[in-house]
């Protein structure tokens, strides 16, 4: 019988309705642990409650799909090599508040659990990718976010050794109060080999195993936190919310994981492999168990803690980074225990970090947890961990459309160095270049390079993967749905273009306060655009986040932001398309939409202008797609870009600079009406355009022997363009 | 007035850690290490109003994270040193304060911190170390 | 039988894979030893330090790993002759444990691999070695040509060469500097150099010739995946590139 009542509740967000809901079922008043249990599991964060009955919308199953959403990560086919298959393991998180409040240290531990997401999969963690989206910088506030979370992002990635290869950023006013955080990690995973995040069939009585950093007050509430908007005022209150990274102890954890899933493969044990997030070890050990269709007895003083005398609650329910739970059959808890304790010494390399066995996998579905020998929980698994459902109203977003519908002339020579130092077009490098790209030396396209990162995950095949993210900001303030669509057309043209064959996607959805309708309505909204997109695609989510409550001081929330990650897959990573224009004499290419307007693009907010938003026609993607492939197949595509923010005269110029870094001389005319709208589709260099069926292809130039770029009679020289683009950001990112 | 301000961190300071291990097992006896950043300021006449100015600068201080200290002296106290790059670069601190504690929690004996500072703090290709009376 | 070359890893590596897999594809006999079993080491021939944040560079890169049990082993073989290669963070211990340039006692470092400047932060970034020494002044660079220029990735944010003027002096003096930072046509100047360098650095190599200590990573542009647009052969996993080091290193070995 659980004894400690409690009247107050103080630092939790559970409403007056959920709290009553509790104490019916459990026929008392919950404990305290009990209490901040509920709070953890049926925050926003962890159930989802607001969101779940309008993430079923999206397609989550296909051919490629090897595991859809549900578990720590999903997985997607991603080839054969010597008989075996092999899948794609891949998660997508956001860490905006964390990263607000610190933005180092928030930062860092999104990517920090990201990797355990994938890698308790039973994959090997093989490429990292960002979306960010940082306020105007103009503010020295917001530049301190901006950098010391790029910092944060790259002192845990670099640390432990998994390259950087993709990713996004915008700066952007609406995002001056909630940076955007999201987080993307690929592991590499032979089908036959994955660990699921429940406990297998006949485990009862298996032990379960508590690996990592010592238990810790840091993090505490966090689960909570992450799902109130955030208030300048409470930064203060909330500091018992900072996650603390230890990059250190994770690279050790990684390699003594990949040292105790290869010991389990090769005696043939299941086990159950998860990562501690929001809830803490009640969160993460009550679902492992219940997932599976078990209870669990779970004894809070087997737990390493770093300070003596936390309250339980704490220790449950804190979100202490670094930390993996294992469900393991008892014969072999030992050995595991020592290859994380003995071969990789945790106890020396953070203080107190090991493995012990905290509890017991029961057939019973009840959730009891002691402390001091008091049972402290007792609640039944399923009521814990069983989806909860808040409806909650939202109203209909209606699509601002733009006053201007003719496109106005445009001064070309003026207008497009203006357009290339744009915040949303300029050049990344200074930003990524905090970032290892090329570590585990398998990377075939670093980021910035292309419009996608491409790995060679697997030793000795020729297996590829590439990686993308997108979701574009100034289409989210005008129209939530068209945005979220848009990114996964972004997304996925950019894999199309380094030459990859999509597989499969992710996203992340940043949206303000779920009970305000109208800011509920934009998260609707973009939902029905992503699915639909994907339908469309014939592409499927196979993970994905849902971070709410990003909303300013002032009531507003951030603008729209689906962010979509696309995976793509290679047979050959040889064929994957390198970077710049090659060769003089090549025809270009303009495949994809023709439709000349400017709404949502670089080039309106140049101009100050607002207009209709280009149309979406799949039918016409689907085709570009094809044609792109085509040309790979007939071996005449020399170069090919992703036309997006700034235009097909910006994809052009992004090809003539690669072309100058790798010391080609290769330049372009060409003659289009106006080369800055952002329409869609891709640029590309083609040796012999009688090649590939040219219908919906329109011709719009050639590449010539000079560093120059001619756009209707305009001359610009490539390496002063250049200079414009890679500038701007300098001062930010030194 | 030119006064010194550490900024330590609240948060656990994993460094400070691998150092006290490294240490020991050197056969330095030392139970407790702390570190600070330790900055220079030239108009610091006003102790209050220096400590707002710096809890105010976010690229040094973050509250959520972060200890501040104006200090009294311009030098180390006993059983710590100040480890000072021999080219200061701006924005950066202008020392790294390490305080070496023994059992008892009193700071270690002089030849204790030497020795840590010979074998692993300072990098004397690079740094200057600076000790209670050396300056 | 083959010279057998081991990988030690400290907690905190981070690019022993890629190590080893391209030692053994140059046809190097290469295994990793933990760094729970230091004394494993005793039985190899040579030994290459790879990449990484060995106890995550706290203090300074390099300068607790320099410390660990392991290290007494490394500096015992490389004052027996043993021929000992050290990657970016290998290179850091290597300096922190005295073995280069190794005008000092052992752990008594004469230089550093400071923090990068004018800007202290982490930099990746592709960059040319080029031989700067008669390839026959060192072991590993011994089956290298004159002026060999190596394509690599610089990842670091401690990797500038720093030292008072008189161990600079030293440095020069005794033909220490193995490697500078060169462009891609091979030509040198400060803006090859992605970190501030002295003496645009880019490796350093010991008085006998045989403790190589490079900051770029030759194994990240090392196989011809890594360079698609200039691909030599036709097989996309065969070394190419970065990979002549390696080559170099393990025919010293034959």
């Amino acid at each position: 019988m659980v004894s400690s009542g409690v009247s107050g509740t103080a630092n939790v967000a559970l409403r007056d309705d959920e709290l009553a809901r509790i104490e019916e079922r459990l026929g008392r008043a919950p404990s305290a642990v009990e209490l901040h249990a509920f709070d953890a599991q049926w925050s926003e964060h962890c159930s989802y409650k607001s969101s779940r009955h309008h993430l079923k919308r999206l397609p989550t199953s296909g051919a490629g799909v090897v595991l859809g959403p549900g578990e720590d990560a999903g997985i997607l086919h991603l080839g054969v090599h010597e008989g075996e298959r092999y899948g794609v393991v891949v998660a997508h998180e956001s860490h905006n508040h964390p990263s607000q409040v610190v933005p180092f240290e928030g930062a860092a531990t999104g990517v920090g659990g990201i990797v355990r997401d994938v890698l308790c999969m039973g994959a090997e963690v093989i490429g990292l990718a960002d979306g960010l989206r940082f306020g105007s910088v103009e503010g020295a506030h917001q530049a301190y976010v901006a950098t010391s979370a790029v910092d944060g992002i790259g002192a845990y990635g670099n640390a432990i050794g998994v390259p950087n290869v993709a990713g996004d950023v915008y700066f952007d006013a609406g995002f001056d109060e909630n940076c955007l955080v999201n987080v993307v990690a690929l592991g590499i995973v032979n089908e036959n080999e994955i660990v699921h995040s429940f406990a297998p069939k006949n485990a009862d009585g298996w032990q379960i195993v508590l690996v990592g950093k010592a238990t810790d007050p840091s993090g505490f509430g966090g689960a909570s936190f992450s799902s109130l908007s955030l208030d300048s005022e409470d930064a203060e209150l909330n500091k018992g919310a900072v996650q603390v990274p230890d990059p250190f102890l994770e690279n050790v954890l990684m390699r003594a994981s990949y040292h105790v899933l290869r010991l389990l493969r090769q005696l043939a044990i299941p086990a159950g492999f998860k990562d501690l997030g929001a809830g803490g070890i009640v969160g993460c050990s009550a679902e492992i168990t219940a997932h599976g269709g078990y209870g669990a007895q779970i004894d809070l003083d087997a737990v390493n803690v770093a300070v003596e005398g936390m309250a339980p609650q704490v220790i449950a329910a804190g979100e202490t980074q670094e930390r993996l739970l294992w469900v393991v059959p008892p014969e072999i808890a030992p050995e595991v225990l020592r290859i994380y304790n003995d071969v990789f010494t945790l106890p020396d390399v953070a203080y107190n970090a090991r493995a012990g066995v905290i509890g017991q996998v029961t057939a019973e579905r009840r959730y009891v947890m002691r402390h001091r020998g008091e049972v402290v929980m007792d609640v039944e698994s399923e009521f814990l961990t069983g989806s909860i459902r808040d409806e909650l109203p939202y109203t209909e977003v209606i699509r601002h459309e733009g006053a201007v519908d003719e496109l106005p002339a445009v001064d070309v020579e003026a207008i497009f160095p203006q357009v290339l130092a744009h915040r949303d077009v300029c050049s990344r490098e200074p930003l990524y270049r905090r970032y290892d790209a090329v570590v585990r030396g398998a990377t075939v396209l670093p980021r910035g390079r292309a419009d996608a990162g491409v790995l060679a995950p697997i030793p000795g095949s020729r297996l590829g993967v590439a990686l993308a993210v997108a979701g574009n900001p100034r289409y989210g303030r005008i129209d939530p749905r068209y945005a979220a669509e848009h990114a996964v057309l972004e997304a996925m043209r950019r894999v199309v273009a380094v030459g990859a064959r999509p597989i499969g996607l992710t996203d992340c959805l940043n949206f303000g306060n779920p009970r305000k309708p109208d800011q509920y309505g934009a998260f609707v909204a973009a939902v029905d655009g992503l699915a639909h997109a994907a339908t469309q695609l014939d592409l499927a989510f196979v993970s994905g986040n849902v971070s709410l409550y990003n909303e300013s001081g002032d009531g507003l929330a951030v603008p729209a932001s689906a962010i979509v990650a696309a995976i793509g897959a290679f047979d050959n990573v040889g064929d994957a398309v390198t970077p710049g224009l090659k060769e003089p004499g090549s025809t270009l290419l303009w495949i994809g939409s023709r439709e000349l307007v400017v709404g949502g693009s670089v080039l309106a907010d140049v101009l100050g202008i607002e207009g209709p938003l280009p149309g979406l026609s799949y039918g016409a993607e689907r085709a570009a797609v094809a044609i792109v492939h085509e040309a790979i197949a007939r071996g005449v595509l020399r170069s090919c870009r992703a036309v997006r923010d700034g235009g097909m005269l910006t994809a052009l110029a992004r090809l003539s600079f690669d072309a100058m870094l790798r010391g080609r001389t290769v330049g372009a005319e060409i003659d289009f009406g106006n080369p800055l709208c952002e329409g869609g589709g891709f640029l590309c260099e083609v040796s012999d355009a009688g090649a590939i069926d040219l219908t919906g292809v329109l011709r719009v130039g050639e590449t010539n022997d000079r560093r120059e770029l001619i756009v209707n009679g305009v001359r610009f020289d490539v390496r002063r363009l250049y200079d414009v683009w890679s500038q701007p950001l300098e001062e930010l990112y030194p | 007035m030119k006064r010194a301000v550490a900024i330590s961190l609240k948060i656990p300071d994993n460094t400070a850690y691998t150092a006290l291990v490294a240490l020991r097992r050197l056969g330095v006896a030392v139970a407790r290490v702390e570190r600070s950043d330790v900055y220079f300021f030239e108009d610091g006449a006003d102790r209050t109003a220096l400590a707002a100015r710096v809890a105010a600068d976010e690229a040094i201080f973050n509250p959520n994270k972060h200890r501040l200290a104006v200090l009294d002296r311009g030098a180390p106290r006993r059983g710590e040193v100040w480890i000072e790059p021999l080219i200061a670069s701006k924005g950066a601190p202008a020392a790294v304060a390490w305080r070496l504690l023994d059992e008892a929690g009193a700071p270690v004996e002089r030849s204790v911190l030497a020795a840590a500072v010979e074998r692993l703090l300072c990098n004397p290709a690079i740094d200057r170390a600076v000790t209670e009376g050396t300056r | 039988m083959s010279a057998r070359i081991a990988v030690p890893v400290f907690p905190g590596t981070n690019s022993e894979d890629e190590t080893v897999r391209l030692l053994r594809d140059c046809g190097g006999d290469a295994e990793l030893v933990h760094w729970s079993e230091p004394d494993a080491l005793r039985q190899f021939d040579a030994y290459v330090l790879s990449g990484g944040f060995a106890y995550e560079d706290r203090i300074r890169a390099g300068a607790v790993a320099a410390h660990d049990r392991m290290m007494d082993l490394v500096i015992a073989a490389a004052d027996a002759g043993k021929l000992v290669f050290g990657i970016c963070n290998g290179a850091q211990i290597l300096l922190e444990a005295g073995l280069v340039p190794g005008t000092g006692p052992a752990r008594r470092p004469t230089a550093a691999f400071a923090k990068n400047a004018p800007s202290a932060h982490f930099i990746c970034r592709h960059v040319h070695l080029r031989l700067a020494l008669e390839p026959g002044r060192c072991a590993i660079t011994a089956a290298l040509p004159s002026g060999a220029l190596i394509p690599a990735w610089a990842a670091h944010a401690e990797g500038r060469l720093a030292a008072t003027p008189q161990r600079l002096e030293e440095i020069v003096s005794g033909g220490h500097v193995a490697f500078v930072y060169a462009h891609a046509d091979g030509t040198v100047d400060s803006e090859a150099v992605p970190n501030g360098s002295a003496l645009g650095c880019a490796g350093l190599v010991n008085r006998d010739g045989n403790v190589l200590a490079i900051m770029p990573h030759p194994e990240r542009d090392a196989w011809n995946f890594n360079h698609l647009d200039l691909i030599e052969g036709d097989d996309v996993l065969a070394p190419s590139g970065g990979s002549a080091v390696f080559r170099s290193f393990v025919q010293a070995l034959a």
